[in-house]
């Protein structure tokens, strides 16, 4: 057994003597890598504040919220705790409201909800935005509720951020179904991150009365529930950020309507009320509809000033991301380089794992191999020896591909940069994985070709297939077909880790399982070739 | 005495890429004694490495089977092969790794380590003589001492029994009297038993304790060597390089008949180099005469009054070059 690992030493040694297989291995794919790096990502540091660079941020939006029923808020006897205290009945007010049109008859009529999820989600979605409150009563459209005193852009977050550009240019967002399919999605790296619109979203930004003591009206704090959580990729810090941002604008921009009603409400409930109790107005005497008509002609924009002077205090949304801590957004050459970098890796490594094998014939013509049989040492320790030799120098060289790689990009970027991500454990998972699928693609290619003349002919034809199927030359080939290539599954599962994602089984599963079948039938096959 | 290797009815056929078989090694027995120098004297193409491939375990035999030591090459080719070291006719030498380097991998595949590799090592570097360049790359080496340290390296698990096939082809005198030299001195030195494979006569001559002549895949006589010239009797050879011209059948025939002790005579004719060359080697006439010293003067004249031109006359007393041709009517050397 120790036979065996001598063997593969000395093939590791002879691998990394030769000179010209060194500048084959090495030299010219991360050549080839840095030039395509900064022929495509430029050389431009961190680059966050440009647009384009942070256009079409893939967001997964869910919308949970199963809006308020105006009804909950405007029927009095559930809303008011304390109406028993009120010195008039309340059914008369009601009926009052619903004499002018207004009251709670008309709106549980329209079996009106007021949903600010529907809002937030068709906003993000790009959608076209509808009432807030889809009353059919005139005079109260709580759409028209703004703060004009605001920049119009503030409206969908921070100014900089969409300049010159509309919020469909910096999100590409997708509604999904539910919660955790769209944080296994973020997870996945699919989405940059997922804004969740939990149940009583609305409920919570609908603004509650309730009479005090004095029996004067007060808005309710908001409860515990329905914040808006933005779940974010932790690779993606800047990403995130933007989106936070402009979730929190979105929904401030809800909460100061809430505000503004709920003030106003406030004040003219209070008004009529101290007047009733300071006897000023006989209720006998009060013209309910005419006071009625007056309140109905209170216009949203009277409220304007008090919606832009309220900022509230309420935290509204919460952000479900764990600690960046040192971790930033990658800088535009890192995340050029790391789908570049990762295929040149693996496509160069394929010649090494098909010529590691191939050099059989060499040993043959040197008789060296003929030497080794006629020591005493097993052919099936020489067969091992020779493909675990191969195996872990297409493992070295793809880490240490990756290794001068991650060197490059932070000589190019100015500071150290750690483009694969920091999962180093998964990191050297899924190149061992690699390494058994590239050298086991070797086996099987020179146990398959009849003459070593087939396989310096079929070899770089195979590798140069894989490497276009799997994106190596630069244009990308439908995923169906790419899936064919292990180079797909290689570089897919490097830009997940870099993106700090650790859902790469799937590619685990793939690159092992055709690792371990191209070993084992590439031996098998390979076998005749100690045969002489 | 105890036989070291012992092989029976071995037989090899080769497949050829057209599908067409060529039979290397048609059955052949042989026994090498335990501490003898043995020769396998042939020609080019005679079988001499398919055997040693064999009774190495290197090729399968398509037949037969041999023993070294009393272990079975091919039923059990471990114990087998402890026994053996190997000197390859080709240089099999890794050409881009040092002498040492190359000496230590392939001690290591003998299951040697450590202090006992390093001391082996330096061991064998000193007896080929090549200390100072142990560290040289072997791609860098002249041929003699490729050969040297392709020597060495059969002798790394300090065999009891070595195989050498051809271990002075395409090398200078010198280096070639030093193997040869080698060869003696493992013999006297380490007791070692040696199977030694040469297609020149004067090799076997001068190393073996007994030759096995081979040829067309057979060993056509197998002795000492004199038991081996006493199968061509006493006769002297008589040869005559004479120009490029025919010579009459007659001219022979009259020749044998007129001139005392002449028993045989072969003529091989000039062989064209080429189509297009009018340039063509010599031919050769060989004379088998009892006393050929005697029986000298009058051939020449007898040629000389034919008109062939003699450009080279040599007696040879019986050797085993004169076996070979006795035993196929061909000169080792063509
Ligand atoms: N692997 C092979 N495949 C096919 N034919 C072979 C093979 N090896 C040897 N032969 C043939 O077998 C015959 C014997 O070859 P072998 O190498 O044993 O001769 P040899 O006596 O060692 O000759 P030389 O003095 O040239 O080394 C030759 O005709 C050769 O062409
Ligand atoms: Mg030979």
């Amino acid at each position: 057994m120790r036979k065996i690992l001598v063997f593969a030493s000395k093939e590791l040694y002879t691998a990394f003597r030769d000179r010209n297989l060194m500048l084959l291995m090495f030299a010219t794919p991360l050549v080839l890598s840095t030039i395509i790096g900064l022929a495509f990502g430029g050389i431009g540091g961190n680059g966050d504040s440009e647009l384009p660079d942070f256009a079409d941020i893939p967001v997964a939006v869910v919308n949970l919220d199963e809006g308020v029923d105006t009804q909950e808020v405007i029927t009095l006897p559930d809303q008011f705790a304390n109406l028993d205290a009120l010195p008039f009945d309340p059914g008369d007010l009601a009926s009052a409201f619903n004499q002018a049109g207004l009251g709670p008859d008309q709106l549980s009529q329209d079996g009106t909800t007021l949903n600010f999820g529907d809002q937030l989600a068709a906003i993000l979605l790009s959608q076209p935005v509808e009432g807030t409150g889809t009353t059919t009563t005139e005079g109260f459209d709580l759409a028209e509720l703004g703060c004009s005193l605001l920049d119009e852009s503030e409206t969908i977050g921070p100014s900089s951020l969409a300049a010159g550009g509309t919020l469909d240019d910096l999100l590409d967002a997708t509604s999904v179904d539910s919660a955790d399919q769209a944080r296994a999605a973020v997870d996945n790296g699919d989405f940059a991150a997922a804004v969740i619109i939990p149940p009583g979203f609305s409920r919570r930004i609908m603004p509650h009365f309730a009479f005090d003591g004095d029996l004067r009206l007060r808005t309710q704090p908001p409860g515990e529930d329905g914040a808006v959580e933005v779940y974010a990729n932790n690779g993606r810090p800047i990403s995130a950020r933007i989106l936070h941002s402009l979730v929190a604008g979105i929904v401030n921009q809800f909460v100061r309507v809430s505000v503004a009603i709920g003030a106003t409400l406030e004040t003219s409930v209070n008004t009529l009320a101290s007047s009733i109790l300071r006897g000023d107005i006989d209720l006998s005497t009060v013209d309910l509809p005419a006071s009625v008509a007056a309140l109905q002609e209170l216009d949203a924009t009277v409220l304007e000033p008090l919606g832009c002077l309220i900022t509230p205090g309420a935290n509204n949304i919460t952000v479900a991301q764990p600690p960046l801590e040192h971790i930033q957004e990658a800088p535009r050459f890192a995340r050029t380089i790391v789908p570049i970098g990762a295929s040149q890796a693996v496509f160069f490594a394929l010649f090494t794992g098909v010529f590691g094998i191939h050099s059989i014939y060499e040993e043959r013509k040197y008789w060296t191999l003929q030497r080794l049989i006629v020591s005493p040492t097993p052919r099936i320790f020489l067969l091992a020896g020779k493909l675990l030799g191969n195996l872990v120098t297409v493992f070295l060289q793809i880490l240490i591909l990756l290794a001068a790689l991650t060197l490059i990009a932070s000589v190019v970027i100015g500071q150290p940069t750690l483009i694969w991500g920091t999962n180093f454990a998964a990191i050297i998972i899924v190149t061992l994985a690699l390494a058994l699928c590239v050298s086991g693609l070797g086996v099987f290619v020179v146990g398959l070709a009849k003459t070593p003349e087939q396989v310096n002919l079929f070899g770089p034809m195979i590798n140069i297939s894989l490497a276009v199927l799997g994106g190596a030359f630069g244009f990308a080939l439908p995923e169906q077909a790419a899936r064919f290539s292990l180079i797909y599954w290689g570089v897919d599962a490097f830009m997940q880790l870099a993106n700090a994602q650790t859902d790469v089984a799937v590619n685990l599963l793939v690159l092992f399982g055709q690792g371990i079948l191209l070993f084992l039938v590439g031996a098998w096959l390979f076998k005749r070739r100690l045969d002489l | 005495m105890r036989l070291m290797v012992e092989a029976r009815n071995l037989r090899k056929t080769y497949k050829r890429h057209d599908g067409s078989t060529i039979e290397a090694v048609k059955g052949v027995d042989l026994e090498i004694r335990q501490g003898e120098i043995f020769s396998l004297l042939g020609p080019n193409g005679a079988g001499k490495t398919t055997t040693i491939s064999m009774i190495s375990g290197l090729v399968e035999p398509t037949e037969g089977d041999a023993s070294i030591g009393g272990f079975s090459i091919t039923k059990q080719p471990m114990d087998a092969k402890r026994l053996m070291g190997f000197v390859p006719q080709e240089i099999a030498l890794y050409p881009d790794l040092s002498a040492r380097q190359n000496l230590a991998f392939f001690g290591r595949m003998y299951g040697l380590a450590g202090k006992t590799l390093s001391r082996r090592v330096d061991e064998l570097v000193e007896f080929v003589d090549l200390s100072d360049r142990q560290n040289d790359r072997i791609d860098t080496f002249s041929g003699g001492m490729k050969r040297r340290i392709n020597l060495a390296a059969g002798l790394l698990n300090s065999p009891p029994l070595i195989y050498m096939d051809e271990p002075t082809v395409g090398i200078d005198p010198q280096s070639r009297r030093r193997i040869l030299d080698t060869v003696k001195l493992l013999r006297e030195e380490e007791g070692m038993t040696v199977l030694y494979t040469t297609h020149l006569m004067e090799e076997a001559q001068e190393l073996s304790d007994r030759v096995g002549i081979m040829d067309h895949g057979e060993i056509i006589a197998m002795g000492t060597q004199a038991e081996l010239t006493q199968q061509v009797g006493e006769e002297d050879r008589l040869e005559f390089t004479i120009g490029a011209q025919e010579v009459a059948e007659a001219l022979l025939e009259r020749i044998q008949q007129e001139t005392v002790g002449v028993t045989r005579i072969l003529h091989n004719p000039p062989e064209q180099l080429s189509d297009e060359s009018s340039e063509s080697t010599p031919s050769r006439l060989t004379v088998f005469a009892k006393r050929g010293r005697t029986a000298l003067p009058q051939i020449i004249q007898n040629l000389d009054a034919a008109g062939v031109e003699i450009q080279s006359v040599a007696v040879r007393e019986p050797d085993l070059e004169a076996v070979f041709l006795a035993l196929t009517g061909r000169a080792l050397r063509d």
